[in-house]
């Protein structure tokens, strides 16, 4: 019988360094070949995924690269969406053909992405974190998960769905009531919600509408953390003479700050990638800034979707390229966004990597 | 892979790849036409298809993706009809030879607005009005030149919300057409084209499709819009106002099939073959300034399967007594082909050959 | 473990202490109870949204119900779901089939050769993927498939792009589950002799079985709600499907919801609602499925 040696001090490792591990009759080369020859497959049947985003990258820079040299870097601080004449012959400028008046800026898009994904997360993380405190603490055990179920699925909902509700519902409602609320009340006192109440379609409806989806993640995760707080250290603050709420609020809540910051990340790299239910409810703005909460915006998703067939009319195809180099800015957009959260899960250790062994 | 692994997966293939051809033999049978394009014409093939169905083997399928759509799918090829509201340009024309702009129908644009207590009165409106509107020089209802324009209309001193197509469309073609042809300061800063560059005007909403135009407009108090005619019964149900508009003899008037027709007599004897023309501004006192031709832009070579089923449609389309018969005409508002363009039309659908090769 | 009391008490406002006055009690208690009637506004209003969504899709979809929904196929401007419905379920069986060998082995790869700098490559770009917004590979493969590759609208490019959006999705879920296989197991497999591909396969694979369908089945729910990417690679069809891969437009449920109720047709918004009640009510209940019948897995 082959004397089976564990090496008790190696925690979970590579499959080689295991194998190594257990000396057993059967270890040989041609059982190291077969280690390999299996692990080399699964690496290569794997790498479709890395290969088809790195596809999509390399398609989207190739693509419009002749859209980058000819937008230059004023492509970003201007506000001039402009395809020119297209019933003109095309002129050459500077080598590139393009039609006569042709002119790209898009940072009214950019300022549309931002402002509408930072006010969806301004929306979202009070109310997410209210709610994972009360499910957390002040609901019981049984029916929170119920209760977690049912405002998760918020999350769950096609994009589309929630951009049919909130056109043929929340639109009505925002711009015959609360609205005209806000502008004659808070409105004398904060500018931005002030002014013309608008038609519905704007800044507020599309955050609000991005807010709904992104509002599960963070519930879920901050409930999770919170659930997950060692009891002592609840018992010791309501020792202490704290109430419920203070013990909630001042001493568990600050322990998942990371997760929190983590979840908000992944949150607005959603966020920054919706399309449907803000091209439904945004009033896509062009060349134009929100000047209150209520005006118009486009976001560089939705602006993507709405100008495609416009792009095509365009015969020297500068029009299609320039939409591709939206879409390449808005993939490196979220790329670094979700990297950075993944850091940040990462190094403030809320996220497990390298499993315990079962003790 | 162990044995049974390996038969069931050979029968899932099997299964699978005799679904599939078998599928497909059943349908290779029947021939398939895409139309997609034009929102305005949308309603009118939807009328005609499943009529013509009824006597003929062929599958229709028709969308309403805007004119930009239809004329950029018909020249890949990926439409076999691409509906369009506006002609192709010189360059495109050029760039992508062998596509055909037949003229279908005549149709017309409604001006549409929603004030509230104004929307059973014809408000009259001008080119340059308009033009002052979507550029933001006219901000108000009650705005000077509205006014005059309108003696003894009480006008509200409310912002005008000026809503425009997002996506590329024949109605925006048209539309800035006029705009460009009565009001030069527009045509040498915005111009025309199925997708312009919009002066910005803090407000202004943008709209998909001619349905979005209607929907924006009825929710929005103090909006105006410009609406395909085949819209009418949705403007109509939705209790929009509609605007008299100047013409180019300075005189107000509604689009319906009488000043449609007047100013299509004027323009069908300057038609050209190609039937790539204008037909907006027309010169006469009974005409209304915004009339169109509906395209089919066509790709002349098209497959053998597809060229006499795609042909056969077309000359019922525009026949007096296939599409072009009153019943359909009238419930889309559109104006049937005068005698000499439907024989234009027809001469261009006889270009269409079976690509050889 | 120990608790640090000092770091806990300066958190709490215990300079005033019981023995103080009434009224500084009751601030404190005030400032509590606002606090979670707060926190509980914050999950009521949640609620309600969530109610008030449901209520909609589903009342007006309700309203559009009929059996002819189930047998006829879009006409004009009216008619059935059918084309809809088994374009979906189309497109998503077509997804899967693609998405799940790949993802699956993606997933396995992370999991059980966790140190090799492939995996820790694979995982941060499947992490990254799925933040990436489905127009954007929409786009992709309308320039790649529909144009270049000559497919146009079809079946092929619609299913292809779908599998890059769930690819993602399924890594992540399957590496979780595979995680949670306990040590043990490999270890008796591994001791037993049994060689990588056995232990992987036949030990690690089936016992984290609930997972990974738990992760198909929460991809399968977001390819049916997918819109953007299938309006540019599948087009729209309002026939059944013919049974070619290339070259054949099909419909599916979504384009129904975001093109037939911006349509001045009474008969077109009852089947925009109509379709989404249908999508709505089916990806609610694979997310039910997944979390109840197997298991939850943390995303």
């Amino acid at each position: 019988m082959a004397l089976l040696e564990v090496d008790e001090s190696a925690t979970y490792a590579p499959l080689g360094r295991v194998t190594s591990n257990v000396r057993c009759v059967q270890q040989s080369l041609e059982y190291k070949f077969q280690t390999m020859k299996f692990r080399t497959w699964l690496a290569s049947i794997a790498g479709v995924l890395p290969a088809s985003l790195m596809a999509v990258v390399l398609f989207l820079a190739v693509y419009a690269w002749p859209a980058i040299r000819f937008n230059g870097v004023r492509f970003a601080f201007e506000n001039t969406w402009n395809l020119g004449n297209l019933y003109a012959d095309p002129i050459t400028i500077a080598g590139t053909q393009i039609q006569p008046g042709a002119h790209y800026g898009i940072l009214f898009l950019i300022v549309g992405t931002l402002l509408s994904t930072l006010l969806a997360l301004l929306l979202a993380v009070p109310v997410g974190v209210g709610a994972a405190m009360f499910l957390a603490e002040k609901v019981d055990a049984r029916l929170r998960t119920w209760i977690s179920l049912f405002v998760e699925l918020l999350a769950a909902i096609p994009s589309v769905v929630l951009g049919l509700w909130g056109y043929a519902v929340l639109i009505p409602f925002l711009a015959h009531y609360l609205f005209p609320l806000l502008t004659h009340t808070i409105g004398y006192v904060i500018p931005i919600f002030g002014g013309p109440s608008g038609s519905g379609y704007g800044l507020f409806t599309s955050s609000f509408v991005l807010a709904m989806m992104i509002v599960p993640l963070i519930t879920a995760t901050v409930r999770d953390a919170l659930v997950a707080q060692p009891a002592p250290l609840r018992e010791s603050a309501l020792a202490l003479g704290a109430t419920g709420f203070e013990t909630t609020y001042h001493v568990l809540l600050p322990n998942t700050r990371k997760v929190l910051i983590g979840a908000t990340f992944l949150a607005l790299g959603r966020a920054l990638g919706e399309t449907m239910a803000v091209l439904m409810v945004s009033g896509n703005a062009l060349n134009y800034l929100p000047h209150n909460i209520y005006d118009p915006i486009s976001t560089m998703a939705a602006f993507i979707v709405s100008q495609l067939d416009s792009a095509l009319q365009d015969p020297t195809g500068m029009a299609v390229r320039t939409l591709a180099e939206i879409a390449l800015i808005l993939c490196i957009i979220s790329i670094i966004v979700n990297a950075l959260a993944r850091l940040v899960l990462q190094l403030w250790s809320g996220y497990a990597q390298r499993p315990r062994l079962a003790v | 892979m162990s044995f049974r692994t390996g038969v069931a997966c050979t029968a899932a293939f099997a299964l699978v790849a005799g679904t599939v051809l078998s599928g497909s033999a059943a349908m290779a049978a029947k021939v398939s036409l895409l139309e997609t394009g034009s929102s305005l014409l949308y309603p009118l093939f939807n009328l005609w298809v499943p009529d013509y169905q009824k006597n003929h083997e062929v599958q229709i399928t028709t969308q309403s993706t805007g004119s930009g759509t239809g004329i950029a799918q018909a020249i890949s090829g990926i439409a076999q009809i691409g509906a369009s509201d506006a002609y192709m340009s010189n360059p495109q024309m050029k760039k992508d030879k062998g596509m055909l702009n037949i003229p279908l129908a005549i149709s017309s644009q409604m001006i549409n607005y929603n004030i509230p207590g104004l929307n059973k009165q014809h408000l009259k409106l001008s080119g340059p009005v308009l033009a002052g509107i979507y550029s933001g020089t006219v901000k108000n209802w009650d705005d000077p030149a509205i006014a005059k324009l309108n003696p003894g209309v009480k006008l509200p001193h409310n912002q005008i919300v000026p809503v425009h197509r997002t996506d590329g469309s024949g109605d925006t073609f048209i539309f800035t057409q006029y705009l460009s042809f009565s009001t030069p300061s527009w045509s040498n800063s915005a111009g025309y084209g199925t997708t312009v560059s919009w002066p910005a005007v803090q407000g202004g909403i943008g709209a998909n499709g001619n349905p979005g135009m209607v929907n924006a407009t009825k929710g929005t108090p103090y909006s105006i819009a410009y609406i395909g005619i085949s819209f009418k019964n949705a403007t109509d149900s939705a209790n929009l106002g509609e605007a008299a508009l100047e013409n180019k003899d300075g005189k107000f008037v509604l689009p319906d099939a009488a000043t449609v027709s007047a100013a299509v007599n004027q323009m069908s004897a300057k038609t050209p073959a190609d039937e790539r023309i204008s037909l907006i501004f027309a010169p006469g006192p009974q005409s209304y300034p915004i009339i169109n031709y509906e395209y089919a832009i066509v790709k002349e070579q098209q497959p053998a399967q597809t060229a006499s089923a795609l042909k056969a449609f077309l000359k019922w389309g525009i026949s007096p007594t296939g599409g072009n018969a009153s019943h359909y005409m009238n419930a889309v508002g559109f104006v049937a082909l005068p005698k000499a363009i439907q024989e234009l039309s027809d001469k261009q659908i006889d270009k269409i050959k079976p690509a050889t090769g | 473990m120990t608790i640090d009391v000092a770091s806990v008490s300066h958190q709490i406002p215990l300079s005033r202490t019981a023995s103080a006055s009434h009224q500084v009690r009751l601030s404190r208690r005030l400032f509590s109870a606002a606090g979670w009637i707060a926190a509980g506004s914050a999950l009521v209003f949640l609620s309600a949204l969530m109610v008030w969504i449901l209520g909609v899709v589903f009342i007006r979809g309700f309203g559009a119900l009929a059996p002819s929904l189930f047998t006829t196929v879009t006409q004009g401007n009216g008619g059935g779901l059918l084309n809809a419905i088994e374009g979906t379920a189309v497109l998503s069986l077509g997804a899967l089939l693609l998405a799940v060998p790949f993802g699956v082995a993606a997933g396995t790869y992370v999991s059980e050769c966790r140190f090799s700098r492939w995996a820790s490559v694979i995982r941060f770009l499947a992490d990254v993927f799925v933040g990436v917004p489905s127009i954007v590979l929409g786009y992709f493969g309308y320039v790649t498939m529909v144009e270049w590759l000559g497919w146009k609208f079809s079946v092929a490019a619609g299913s292809i792009i779908l599998a890059m959006i769930c690819l993602p999705y399924i890594c992540r879920t399957t590496e979780l589950a595979l995680g949670q296989v306990s040590n043990d197991l490999r270890e008796a497999a591994y001791a037993l002799g049994a060689s990588d591909r056995r232990v992987i396969m036949k030990i690690c694979l089936p016992a984290a079985l609930p997972g990974v369908l738990t992760g198909i089945l929460l991809a399968l729910a977001i390819s049916v709600g997918e819109t953007a990417p299938l309006l540019y690679t599948a087009g729209w069809s309002n026939y059944l499907w013919d049974g070619s891969l290339t070259h054949s437009p099909i419909g599916y449920l979504t384009y129904a919801i975001y093109t037939f109720i911006n349509e001045p047709f009474a008969s077109a918004n009852a089947l925009a609602y109509a379709a989404a009640l249908l999508v709505t009510g089916f990806v609610l209940l694979i997310n039910v499925v997944a979390r109840f019948v197997l298991g939850q897995v943390r995303h």
